[in-house]
């Protein structure tokens, strides 16, 4: 490696995390104005439905600083950001830091199965399927659109009614070992493994039809070995591209998931929190969502270089 | 209501007993069981002191116990307190402790350690709600003796004892009070008295207690003496009433509580399931017409609204009948119900048209909406998403439905987020006001709701009758008194002002593996009682 692209590499990275750090502070502040101008009093909601007088009003306000201007309040709390003080969830009486620690765990195992089982069952089902006779094609098909079409809620009702109320092969509730954690990873990873196999098989099928198949079936290479060796790293750029969706529909689908099967996690935490308006809690985990989404997209850059090396020309 | 006993509970603690004949252990600590329930609800606090979510009493009150109990009829038994005694200006309260009390860290409950409760609520920003309306007219608490300690109010205030028989009167260690690393939100390190001891709390997921093994003071009406029978106890949150009743059934979790009326039917009728209902004290659940301007501000539309609605018909297809049609504010299932309301309402179409006519709402638009002054009949319902339960979205969508066919009013139901509701009722932006109230002590709901300045009056009505009767009733000391006022208080709303469209009594339900026995609710509140006469029989 010679120097030049070293020092155009290291400028991107510096750059790429100057750009991270603007998405952080873009997405704190943008959740901070919109739940500003959401409407209601933030005393109101603290108030919620309980009793209601000046006097507890007053104590309120008074507790959780509400009667400095909004602009101070703001740069309070990205000072407060900065160093590392998540705040005080007003729902739970706990600080922010505390609450979410303790849920990042179940909900990182979950996320994790979950994309793993996805993207496992896309590639099995996409590689054994691509080019294959059209029954066979139109049968991993219709399964991938009923995966991606019936709500991950129903999914995991199914799920549970038939693999734990009937067979009893898997416990319904709780993170107390990997048992618990096959049906929820299922539930949060077959929509992913519908869109990502049907991508995946698409682009299996557009290689295979490309020039230097006809040239490695010439030079006798067999129809698997084709496929895994050369045709699949064609077809893995739209679905690495697919990857940082699935990110998105991970984080939105463990609200549900993790509900539903009675797990511990973010998900849970994120709903009560917005329908409470826990603004502490709500901007905690808006940060933390976009944290995630910008680390896998700069992944996602380092994959495309990996899986094709001219993308890596560009700085 | 009846709030079943656990049947042969004496012969088996006969057995029991003569079984651990030869040892010095108590008999129940010789068995070791355990148990797991599926509830609804997660906490938002596990301190006593914070508490305001009615479907988690079963909670607080395995690890806590109030000073007092309260029964069904409204009267006041010993807990924690063996008697008590109210000065004849209702000013002083005297109460007599149990002197045999420790709590989980080894330390003495005694008059000290009562008033550290009470004054607690005086550190500011503790708990703003109760300081400023439970414990409004408490002065001061002084320790006469180790066990007696004598309370001083400002003013009579005949909702005291409700509060010292409250989760709110969960009486914590003070040592703990002052150690704990979380005060506010509890946890294994905020300690009390109760049968069960916290083991842990995993949000999202279960809470674990284990029993309390020197327990010997439960509450007067308990169904035995002595420890708690289960050696462990866990709560599964399970939010989804179709998990828990499918996890229920395949005999993963051995209680549940929260069935939905779709499922109530199915347990019934499996020979290998209980199920058990009771009533809640508090308020029904209710829509209050907002009066202070149109269309509402009309009595007659007020009337002919109720009338409009088939109640009976909406509830048995909503509820499938097992929802209880209210007749009043006040719930059936506490001491101030007035049943002389039932049947004066609701359910007279022919009624609902001629007041509406009446009204000046002849006119009807193309849609077959009546209308006045070229403005539709429209009433809007607004309500915090967070607060609906009980499927209480389709039963407004069913009574939409009613008053639409049956009247010609165009009634529209939003439900929101609490911000957006919050703002709507700062506003006057809705015609109804929907809300029912767990309190175990309706006189408490009532004096929320119904006085012209009350903090939830959302009906812009005042009648200085009604405040009258509410203060001479949260003043007097006799139930009888109290009983009367509130009769006086529930025909002026229901029937001669129409303020309220009482519609159902919340009511919660158990179901368990057939096993399972001593389950049951809190007579005073009509919530599931705590797992500490729980057992697993055979």
């Amino acid at each position: 490696m010679t120097g030049r692209p070293a020092a155009a590499w290291g400028r991107g990275v510096a750059r790429r995390l100057l750009a991270a750090l603007a998405v952080l502070w873009a997405a704190a502040s943008a959740s901070y104005v919109a739940l500003l101008l959401a409407p209601g009093d933030t005393i109101d909601i603290l108030v919620g439905d309980g009793p209601d007088t000046p006097e507890i009003r007053a104590r309120i306000v008074a507790e959780w600083g509400l009667d400095r201007p909004e602009v101070v309040q703001y740069v309070a709390y990205l000072w407060r950001l900065l160093h590392g003080d998540l705040g005080r969830s007003y729902q739970l009486q706990l600080g922010v830091g505390e609450v979410l620690s303790s849920q990042v765990g179940p909900t990182l195992q979950l996320t994790l199965a979950a994309a793993g089982a996805g993207v496992s069952l896309a590639g099995v089902i996409a590689v054994v399927t691509a080019g294959r006779g059209r029954w066979l094609r139109g049968a991993a098909s219709a399964a991938e659109l009923v995966s991606v079409s019936v709500p991950p809620f129903l999914i995991g009702l199914v799920l549970l009614a038939v693999f734990s109320f009937t067979l009893g092969w898997f416990p319904v509730s709780g993170a107390s070992g990997p048992q618990a954690l096959v049906l929820p990873a299922l539930a949060l990873g077959l929509p992913i493994a519908g869109v990502l196999g049907q991508v995946l098989r698409g682009g299996l099928e557009r290689a295979l039809e490309q020039p230097f198949a006809v040239t490695a079936r010439a030079r006798g290479l067999s129809e698997p070995r084709l496929v895994a060796r050369h045709a699949l790293r064609h077809a893995l750029i739209p679905a690495v591209t697919l990857a940082g969706w699935f990110t998105g529909t991970l984080l939105g689908g463990a609200v549900i998931t993790e509900v539903l099967f009675g797990r511990p996690g973010l998900g849970q935490v994120a709903m009560q929190a917005v329908t409470g308006r826990d603004m502490p809690v709500v901007m905690a985990v808006v940060l933390l969502s976009a944290i995630v989404y910008v680390t896998i997209s700069t992944l996602l850059d380092l994959a495309y270089r990996a899986i094709d090396p001219r993308i890596g020309g560009r700085p | 209501m009846r709030v079943k006993r656990p049947k042969g509970i004496a012969p088996f603690v006969l057995v029991v007993s003569l079984t651990a004949c030869g040892s010095q252990q108590p008999a129940q600590q010789a068995q070791d069981s355990s148990l797991t329930w599926a509830i609804e609800t997660q906490p938002l606090t596990l301190n006593p002191q914070q508490w305001g979510q009615n479907k988690v009493r079963l909670l607080v009150f395995n690890q806590f116990d109030a000073l007092l109990s309260r029964q069904k009829d409204g009267t006041f038994q010993p807990w924690l307190a063996k008697s008590w005694k109210v000065s004849d200006d209702g000013l002083t309260y005297t109460l007599e402790l149990r002197d045999d009390v420790t709590f989980h860290d080894g330390t003495k409950f005694d008059a000290a350690a009562v008033k550290a409760n009470l004054e607690q609520f005086l550190v500011p920003g503790y708990n703003p709600g109760i300081a400023s309306i439970q414990l409004k007219s408490f002065a001061r608490a002084e320790v006469k003796s180790p066990a007696t300690v004598e309370i001083t109010l400002k003013e009579p205030d005949a909702l005291f004892l409700d509060f010292l028989a409250s989760p709110l009167a969960g009486q914590v260690s003070p040592k703990s009070l002052k150690a704990a690393k979380d005060l506010k939100s509890g946890g294994p390190d905020l300690v009390g008295t109760g049968p069960f001891i916290l083991e842990s709390y995993v949000r999202g997921q279960e809470i674990r207690y284990r029993r309390n093994p020197d327990y010997k003071w439960p509450p007067a009406g308990a169904g035995h003496q002595g420890p708690a029978y289960l050696s462990r106890i866990t709560y599964r949150f399970l939010p989804e009433a179709a998990v828990r009743v499918g996890a229920l059934t395949s005999g993963q979790v051995q209680v549940i509580e929260g069935v939905p009326a779709t499922e109530a039917a199915m347990i019934k009728q499996d020979p290998g399931l209980t199920y058990q209902t009771s009533l809640n004290s508090g308020t029904s659940f209710s829509y209050y017409f907002n009066t202070a301007h149109a269309p509402f501000d009309d009595q007659r539309v007020r009337e002919a609204f109720r009338e409009a609605v088939d109640v009976d018909a909406v509830l048995k297809a909503v509820y499938q009948g097992t929802a209880t049609r209210a007749w009043s504010v006040v719930t059936k299932g506490g001491p101030f119900y007035d049943a002389s309301l039932e049947g004066s309402f609701g359910g007279d179409t022919a009624k609902a048209n001629a007041l509406l006519d009446a009204a000046g709402w002849k006119q009807r638009d193309a849609q077959g909406y009546r209308v006045k002054d070229g403005r539709r009949l429209t009433v809007r319902s607004v309500a915090s998403a967070p607060f609906v339960r009980d499927r209480r979205d389709i039963l407004a969508q069913a009574i939409q439905a009613q008053v639409k066919q049956s009247a010609g009013i165009d009634f529209q139901v939003k439900i929101v987020d609490q911000g957006t509701a919050q703002k709507a009722y700062t506003e006057g932006e809705y015609e109804i006001f929907e809300n029912s109230r767990g309190d175990a002590d309706a006189g408490a709901a009532l004096n929320l709701i119904l006085p012209g300045k009350g903090p939830i009056n959302r009906t812009g009505f005042s009648d200085p009758d009604v405040e009258k009767w509410l203060a001479a009733a949260a003043g007097s000391a006799s139930l009888d008194e109290r009983k009367e006022l509130y009769a006086k208080v529930q025909r002026a709303v229901v029937k001669d002002k129409a303020i309220v469209f009482p519609v159902y009594v919340p009511a919660d339900q158990i179901a368990a593996q057939k096993s399972v026995q001593g389950l049951g609710f809190e007579a005073g509140s009509g919530t599931p009682r705590s797992a500490y006469d729980v057992r697993i029989g055979t």
